[in-house]
């Protein structure tokens, strides 16, 4: 491919928002196990007569997301109806947002390649999502399904979709993007970005520019259920893309589905035949006005952002920045990290012991920093002690163990360890070292008598006080005492 | 008790123990039974569960628990307001066996007032038509002349009470459907302002006009009604939740000076019929006979450019809100072996004629290349009606003109002449566009003897005014009769 083909992505991320009940009804959003068809309504299930009534929080939550975007609300907006048939969609319409939508424009700052990138935001509009059909073939696929069944427990919770301008270039950067809107809707509160379980959806628009730099034929790549799928079906069709066109044959606009089994995007034309919604003014929902003081009401509301964060984790605790991203991934990772400090734990300690104790346990699924295992006024006091000298970082982290294994308390687990403060006194240290030197009377003897000429039985000595004070003792104290005595 | 009985009277008289419940019903029944087969004025006739209702409010009326406006005031609802566990049809195949989970708002006000249903009455199909000759289940015949339609779409109801089957009914009207057969059977029938009256539970035709409203023989009793449905109900967003005046305080007999009543003089040209023509200046006249001054008002675009404007808002709306009977969740549902056979045969066989007419019309209007050109334009046009009839009350506090320009056609005359039976709402349907509420009262038969309709429309929220000046022309021309006994 010649030098000048690049990568245009944009993407139009749907997410779910954490409201208490459905967009236009009183169900509970929380369906994720229900049994099928148990969380519904008349209203949500579509039935003749029934209408639906905005739910407040729903626009609150989308407010919260437009803001953080620094996009402009709107003054007044509206609802419209996108009709299609499907079985998964009981009105036959979804209510969605057309020409005037909830916010516009924004941008996002993300973190990718080691540097900052704004990419714009276009729009960012409410609607509802439909429910589920479930396919009855051996594979859960439609080909070959005998039948279909509907769950409709997922009809009428309330979505947001974000439109960003075509401004990724590469399949990885797009990935970012995500991860970075995913963080923000948790900063927020009104999501769980959970992509796995589809509380997070990204559709792509993915275009590879023609060699003489007009953009190429965009195509829509759609069923992408974690990032790496993301990441991945990107990736895949930039190859694809490009072969068309070295080829000599031209890109085709269409709808592609990611499978992620055999790795491919699959053309989906037939199964989804070019749509006219027929998109009209919402005529049961009357307009929905934005003033100025809800506005300032819910900005008051807002958390820290996680750039705003950053910075201020940069400048105040002197952290480097990939510290910090990894400090301020998660909003209560971040909470925890400061809760510790706060409590007086010396910033660059904490933060060393996040990177490398906290990490390592997230990793093997052992901590949520959601929902510590220990609460952090512990963990502070554990470090604290070794801020002031009265253990070492490595009896820390067998101090660590205890706690997370016996639920105790630093200074129980400390005491369980024979490491309570003050017993490293030079006096209790005597009296250690004279237990070992009478226990071992005979090495001492030995030395005594002069034949440890290499100094050997007087490191075996060392390593027995070492032993017993675990390493809390200082060696050249140890040393010293250690010499005296035995002479 | 008997068949002339106005609802008031009637909820009184069991109030005061001169009469029960169930006596009530029982007379009620018999005059269904007479006459019903001749009318088919009901969909679903709730024979049993009308007596055991009675019976049980006649407990709980000797007990001391039960009381309202409607006390054992037997009611009829037009088939597309949700019953609770009763068939709701919409006179149509596609639901004739659906039945409801939940009561529409309105049906559960009347119960609590303590009316008591009887049936569920018939309508074209999707209250779409002028004639009730739409209905899946066969058209109802108008009580004056059963050889000819009751109009439409709330036919049943309004023949329901014309022929003293009730003394109040509910009907819906999105272009005319409750006035327009008021006029046809000789009774009053009143369309609210949009929003006044809860549509939860009513099946949607077309959301932005549709509105529920009562018929009435008096318009006392349409007061009673007004008062007992207009409660705000927060399941509709549409519904605006404000004070509701004393509607019955409203329809008390008061004079009509300083009320200016607009006539719409260029209405009342020689497409209309002759004899509706001279009742308007009739009741014009009764008007300023009881105190009111009388103004000339125009409405050009309402008169010439309403019916096609509502002929593509109404089906637009229409396309989108009856494309839910797919045949997946409930209603009929035809065997097939996939998807779309699945939705081509149970639409196909579940929508009659003249619902897939405009159906394909709504589709139509909405689709993308043609949008601006219909809908967006026929939004520009309902826009244009709102503000004329805004300028005709800055002259007039009420205006008065036709409810519809024919009387009731014979069975079959226009079955096939769609766009003449649309004609029929040429005056009934500016007043849903623009959202206000009108009412049609009937002031007297022609010389056939077939009932004459005249129509009252208030701005928005006026319906005490409505009212007010209905009781005036009431006094002058009388209550409505019951068909073919009695009165005028």
């Amino acid at each position: 491919m010649p030098e000048n083909v690049r990568t245009v992505i944009g993407l139009e991320v749907h997410v779910q928002l954490a409201t208490k009940s459905k967009m236009f009804c009183t169900c509970s959003n929380d369906y994720i196990g229900a049994v099928p068809n148990s969380n519904i309504c008349p209203v949500c299930l579509g039935l003749p007569g029934t209408l639906p009534v905005l739910n407040g929080k729903v626009v609150e939550f989308a407010i919260k997301a437009a803001m953080a975007l620094g996009s402009k609300i709107a003054k007044r907006t509206w609802f419209h109806r996108k009709n299609y048939f499907y079985p998964d969609l009981p009105k036959a319409y979804q209510i969605s947002q057309y020409d005037v939508p909830l916010a516009s424009g924004g941008k996002l700052v993300i973190d990718t390649e080691g540097k900052k990138k704004t990419i714009g935001i276009t729009r960012l509009h409410l609607e509802e999502d439909a429910g589920k059909l479930v396919h009855q073939a051996i594979d859960g696929r439609l080909s070959g399904a005998k039948y279909s069944l509907v769950d409709y427990n997922r009809a009428g919770v309330p979505l947001i979709e974000i439109v960003s301008e075509p401004d990724i270039s590469s399949p990885s950067e797009a990935r970012d993007y995500v991860i970075r809107l995913r963080q923000l809707v948790r900063y927020l509160g009104i999501s769980d970005g959970d992509m796995e379980s589809g509380s997070l959806r990204v559709d792509a628009n993915i275009s590879r520019t023609s060699p003489n730099g007009s953009f190429g034929s965009k195509v829509e790549v759609k069923n992408m259920n974690s990032l790496s799928a993301l990441e991945k079906a990107l990736a895949y069709e930039e190859r694809r893309q490009d072969d068309v066109l070295r080829g000599g044959g031209a890109v085709l606009q269409e709808t592609r589905h990611w499978d992620d089994s055999s790795g491919r995007t699959l053309s989906s034309r037939g199964k989804e035949e070019a749509h006219d919604y027929r998109y009209f003014p919402e005529p049961d929902l009357p307009s929905v006005a934005i003033t100025e003081e809800q506005v300032q009401k819910i900005r008051k509301t807002l958390p820290e952002l996680p750039w705003e964060k950053e910075i201020r984790f940069i400048e105040i605790y002197c952290l480097s920045p990939e510290e910090t991203d990894l400090l301020i991934a998660k909003k209560d990772m971040a909470e925890y990290f400061e809760s510790v400090v706060k409590a007086g734990v010396e910033p660059r300690r904490a933060a060393n012991w996040f990177k490398t104790e906290i990490m390592r346990l997230m990793n093997e699924g052992r901590f949520e920093p959601e929902d510590p295992a220990i609460p952090a006024d512990e963990l502070a006091n554990l470090l604290k002690a070794v801020d002031r000298g009265a253990i070492s970082n490595t009896a820390a982290k067998d101090v660590w163990g205890k706690m997370l294994s016996e639920g105790f308390t630093a200074a129980e687990a400390m005491e369980m360890l024979g490491l309570s403060e003050g017993s490293l006194e030079k006096e209790r240290l005597r009296k250690i070292i004279e237990g070992i030197i009478e226990e071992h009377h005979e090495v001492t003897e030995e030395i005594r008598s002069g034949k440890d000429t290499k100094g050997k039985k007087l490191k075996f000595l060392f390593g027995l006080v070492m032993r017993e004070t675990r390493g809390q003792a200082d060696p050249e104290e140890v040393r010293s005492i250690l010499e005296e005595m035995v002479r | 008790m008997n068949e002339f009985s106005s609802a008031a009277e009637t909820a009184s008289r069991i109030r005061n123990g001169d009469i029960t419940a169930s006596a009530v019903i029982e007379e009620t029944l018999r005059v269904i039974e007479e006459k019903e087969k001749d009318l088919n004025a009901l969909i679903t006739f709730l024979r049993e569960e009308a007596l055991q209702e009675a019976k049980e409010l006649d407990r709980r009326i000797a007990a001391g628990e039960a009381d309202g406006p409607l006390l054992g005031v037997p009611v009829v609802v037009k088939d597309n307001m949700c019953t609770k566990g009763i068939k709701t049809t919409c006179g149509s195949r596609i639901l004739e066996r659906w039945k409801p989970p939940y009561d529409a708002w309105v049906v559960e006000k009347l119960r609590e007032a303590g009316a008591i249903l009887v049936g569920k009455s018939n309508m074209d199909e999707f209250a779409m038509g002028s004639s009730t000759e739409h209905s899946a289940y066969g058209p109802a015949s108008n009580p004056w002349d059963i050889e000819r339609v009751t109009g439409g779409s709330s036919g049943g109801s309004a023949a329901s009470v014309s022929a003293g089957y009730v003394p109040v009914a509910l009907g819906s009207d999105t272009g005319g459907s409750i006035r327009q057969p008021a006029a046809f059977c000789g009774v009053f029938g009143m369309k609210p302002t949009y929003g006044l009256v809860s549509r939860f539970g009513l099946v949607a035709f077309a959301s932005s006009l549709d509105q529920i409203g009562p018929f009435a023989r008096n318009v006392e009793d349409l007061a009673l009604m007004l008062s007992v449905i207009s409660e705000h109900d927060p399941r509709d967003a549409t519904c605006v939740g404000a004070d509701r005046p004393d509607y019955l305080a409203a329809a008390e007999r008061s004079s009509l000076a300083g009320v200016k009543v607009g006539v719409v003089r260029e209405f009342l040209t020689a497409a209309v019929e002759p004899e509706i023509s001279k009742v308007v200046l009739d009741t014009a006249a009764a008007m300023k006979e009881a105190g009111a001054s009388l103004v000339d008002v125009k409405l050009p675009s309402a008169g010439k450019a309403g019916l096609p404007c509502y002929y593509i808002l109404a089906p637009a709306e229409a396309s989108s809100n009856l494309a839910r009977y797919d045949g997946i969740r409930y209603g009929k549902r035809e065997e097939a072996c996939d998807l779309m056979e699945l939705y081509f045969k149970t639409r196909g066989s579940g929508f009659g004629k003249e619902v897939k007419r405009r159906i394909l019309t709504g589709t139509y209007v909405l689709s993308s290349g043609y949008y601006d050109a219909y809908y967006l334009r026929a939004l520009k046009v309902r826009r244009l009606i709102c503000m004329e009839f805004e300028s005709a009350f800055e002259k007039a506090d009420l205006i008065l003109m036709p409810t519809a320009p024919s009387l009731p056609f014979r069975k079959g005359e226009l079955v096939d002449d769609p766009l003449q039976m649309y004609m029929s709402d040429v005056f009934t349907l500016p007043v849903n566009l623009a959202g206000l509420p009108g009412l049609s009262m009937c002031v007297g038969r022609s010389g056939k003897g077939l009932p004459l309709g005249v129509q009252l429309v208030a701005p928005q929220w006026q319906e005490s005014l409505i009212l007010k000046c209905g009781r005036a022309v009431e006094d002058a021309f009388g209550p409505a009769p019951v068909a073919g006994r009695g009165g005028m």
